[in-house]
């Protein structure tokens, strides 16, 4: 099942920061009517320890501070978060939230046979919290120097260069695709379940290539054992600020782009204002160094923003990874 | 650095008391959750990290690690007791181990568990310190077809270890086989077996059908009735092994340190599979088979020692090339990332106290577990004094607890009961649940490294003979299988002869 690179475990921050967020965070912030009346809680569809799991308690740290409440994370991993969303759906008592990646929100009603939540509906968008780009790695010794050498590398032989994903529909194997289909190239995919395995496959030389994780292919770069050919981010990203962006490279489109990230959402039906106060403390929240220091750490680029630009954000991004879902045929069943 | 110049350094790190001090905390906690059934590593690790954030970069990993292969001591002692596996890991320990305990020797068998416990760390230390950079560049040649290999020749290997009748130990294999692939297809996203349900989707929980097939369906199977005596106190001297015991116990020690050893050093396998398969390797080897499965004691020191190498040795991937072989590895380097520390390729160079620092902790919290656990003996065995009607409640409480929180799921508790009550009827009728397990644990990994590989080779079965390692294991499957078609063969004809 997918997004399995977004519990990867180079992404995980200092949690040190924490005591430092929270006497930054003041006690000005005037309380809101009676909400919340009682320890809030916020789901996350991952396991302690992971990546999702640290960008979370970084966020709900401080926001206890400023709720004067107990922010309990719960955790509840598996089917690629779809667990989270759907024990989030089924706590609908003002004080449940979830956070989660992309995946739940944009490709599981696609991949997912039998969804038991429909996102559009049954999902109110919170705050965006982080994204993250993905960087094409290829072994340090492939004839591809570059973007434009591997797409000629790719167009020789159609079908012959073998890329590494993290399972079908998980962010890597999708954002192959749709750079596939946007240079106009065929590869062959080869499916695993971790980023380690993708990294000792092209390490190894079994497998050409793979979008990763920066995090998990920037210490292998280092040790010149990989290469980066681009970023799928529009502009340089801060966790990899030497790796070219692709947009506009190699007869790629100038508006190409794949960023994965992670949100905090509520059941469909919250009060408004409940959602007003969460998305303004969370932005405030995301304007802290000691916040947005370990997330950039982790690989999580901090991005403040309105409820209804991640509506607009889940919306272009189920439209456009579910355009590539049917062309590919990844769904399940 | 030299490895003596090397191990010199690290003793300098290691030996400061506040290493020293979080090595016997993460080695006492180890052992706590070892011997807690359910509740394994991977949980103590996520729960701890939090707190590794107040302390030196070298005093967590030292903790962490300290946790990781001091569960692997503790494991053996609910195995060996209760035929309750603390671990997945040491679920095999409890075929012989179980056993000897009812037999009265439950010291002897905790002895021997605990002894080649130490023994296979120190040697997986040992080839840590001197393979450590070969065997990272081995694990990066193993390919998918490689691996497929590998583990087919550890099923052959493996699937007479229940002993019994081969058509129900060939039933149980595939029952394994096909519970593994419940789930999402790694190859295709498509839902196996999973019956519309999302807590099927990433499949079958490991813990859950450990804790049901062993422990529970024990449990149920002693409300009949079947009280088995409680033991006398023991004695230091009666936990003493024998001298045919301690004789006995050489070979497999080291024959189990050196595969745990191996199979550690390989991302993705891990300590599972390893004492599996020296418990395999044992009874193969061994003069008279039949013993196993009765208290022998070969079957605990093989396996145990296995498991401990391997979990020394899973840390070969992770410090010489960056890349953590199973989920508790991962956590760990996470852990360092929070500390700022980037782990990878280079780290053996640019921190050089991290890795040696640890290799020698090792050593001395190796050291520590023994000098704590062998102590400890009497009052672990005198907890089968308990009268059952608390010991097992008191049981089954702990499962729950421990399966809950691998990932806090109901879905799984209620798994693991059923799983228990269908456990006790294999047992009634004498299938081995050893069995199921293994074809469990090896089944998705054949698998999805058979497709890998038939994948990358554009359908080309031929890459199977075409790599060198490839071929060498499954020109080892053949020769196993005829060897033991041959000697199926050999022994109904002088069956018939006497007749």
């Amino acid at each position: 099942m997918g997004n399995a690179e977004m519990s990867h475990f180079t992404r995980r921050g200092a949690i040190a920061a924490f005591a430092a967020a929270a006497t930054l965070a003041g006690a000005a912030y005037a309380q809101d009517a009676d909400w919340p009346t009682g320890p809030v809680r916020v789901v996350v569809g991952f396991p302690a320890g992971s990546s999702p799991d640290t960008l979370t308690r970084l966020i709900t740290e401080p926001l206890a501070k400023r709720l004067g409440q107990p922010v309990v994370v719960d955790n509840k991993p598996g089917a690629g978060g779809v667990i989270g969303v759907q024990t989030m759906l089924m706590g609908n008592d003002g004080h449940t939230f979830a956070t989660t990646i992309n995946g739940p929100l944009t490709t599981s009603q696609r991949l997912v046979p039998n969804l038991s939540y429909d996102p559009a509906t049954d999902v109110a968008p919170v705050a965006l919290i982080a994204t993250s780009p993905l960087v094409l790695a290829v072994n340090a010794e492939s004839p591809a120097q570059d973007l434009a050498g591997f797409v000629d590398l790719a167009k020789a032989e159609p079908g012959a260069l073998t890329y590494g994903s993290v399972g079908q529909g998980s962010g890597a194997h999708l954002t192959a695709e749709l750079f596939a289909s946007a240079a106009g190239v065929e590869m062959l995919h080869i499916p695993f379940t971790s980023y380690a395995e993708v990294t000792t496959s092209i390490v190894g030389g079994e497998i050409d290539s793979g979008f990763m994780a920066p995090s998990a292919a920037l210490p292998q770069v280092q040790a010149g054992a990989l290469r980066l050919l681009g970023v799928t981010s529009p502009e340089p990203s801060a966790v990899a600020p030497d790796v070219p962006v692709m947009a506009g490279q190699a007869g790629l489109p100038a508006d190409f782009q794949a960023e994965l990230w992670n949100a905090f959402i509520a059941p469909a039906g919250t009060d408004p204002a409940i959602i007003e106060r969460l998305n303004t403390e969370i932005n405030e929240i995301l304007q802290d160094p000691a916040v947005t220091e370990p997330l950039l750490a982790m690989g999580w680029q901090a991005q403040p923003g309105t409820p209804e630009e991640l509506a607009t954000r889940i919306e272009a991004d189920t439209a456009m990874w579910g355009g590539v879902i049917d062309r590919v045929g990844a769904a399940a069943n | 650095m030299g490895a003596w110049e090397g191990l010199l350094y690290g003793l300098g790190v290691a030996l400061q008391p506040e290493i020293m001090l979080y090595c016997l905390i993460g080695v006492v906690l180890g052992t706590l959750i070892g011997v807690l059934p359910g509740i394994g590593a991977m949980a103590a690790i996520s729960l701890l990290l939090p707190i590794t954030y107040y302390i030196t970069p070298e005093a967590a990993l030292v903790m962490l690690a300290g946790v990781y292969y001091g569960s692997q001591y503790g494991g053996a002692v609910s195995s060996i007791l209760l035929r309750l596996p603390g671990t997945p890991q040491s679920a095999v320990t409890a075929l012989d181990g179980y056993p000897m305990a009812r037999q009265g020797r439950a010291g002897q068998a905790l002895f021997a568990s605990m002894v080649s416990s130490f023994v296979g760390s120190i040697l997986g230390i040992v080839v840590l310190v001197l393979l450590a950079s070969w065997l990272g560049r081995v694990a990066t040649q193993f390919g998918a077809a490689d691996y497929a290999a590998m583990m087919i020749l550890g099923l052959v290997a493996a699937s007479t270890i229940g002993g019994g009748a081969p058509a129900k130990s060939f039933a149980m294999v595939v029952l394994g086989l096909i519970l593994g692939t419940v789930g999402t297809d790694v190859n295709s996203g498509v839902q196996r077996l999973t019956f519309g349900s999302t807590q099927l989707m990433d499949g079958v929980n490991l813990v859950a059908l450990a804790m049901g097939l062993f422990g529970v369906a024990e449990v149920i199977g002693n409300i009949r009735g079947s009280d088995h005596g409680s033991p006398d106190k023991v004695t230091f001297a009666q936990m003493k092994p024998t001298r045919d015991d301690s004789r006995r116990m050489v070979m497999p020690t080291l024959r189990g340190s050196a595969l745990g050893s191996f199979f550690g050093s390989l991302p993705g396998t891990g300590s599972t599979i390893s004492s599996f398969l020296s418990y395999a390797m044992e009874r193969r080897v061994a003069r008279q088979p039949e013993r196993f499965g009765s208290g022998a004691i070969e079957g605990v020191a093989g396996p145990e020692a296995a498991n401990n190498a391997a979990a020394i040795t899973a840390f070969v991937p992770t410090l010489t090339l960056g890349i953590p072989g199973d989920p508790i590895m991962a956590l760990m380097l996470g852990a360092l990332v929070i500390h700022g520390v980037q782990p990878g390729p280079m780290m053996l160079e640019a921190r050089p106290e991290m890795f040696w620092g640890l290799v020698v902790s090792f050593g001395i919290g190796n050291l520590l577990l023994l000098i704590l656990n062998l102590p400890l003996i009497g009052i672990w065995v005198s907890l089968l004094r308990l009268p059952f009607r608390w010991l097992y409640p008191a049981i089954i409480v702990f499962v729950c607890l421990g399966v809950y929180s691998v990932r806090g799921s109901s879905f799984d508790v209620l798994a693991v009961a059923m799983i228990g009550a269908v456990g006790y009827l294999l047992a009634l009728a004498r299938f081995s649940p050893a069995l199921l397990l293994l074809g469990f644990v090896l089944g998705p990994l054949i698998e999805t490294n058979l497709r890998r590989a038939m994948l990358i080779s554009r359908g080309d079965p031929m890459v199977f003979l075409e790599r060198p390692i490839a071929a060498g294991f499954i020109l080892a499957s053949a020769a196993l299988i005829l060897w033991s078609v041959w000697g199926a063969v050999r022994s109904a004809r002088r069956r018939s002869a006497t007749r």
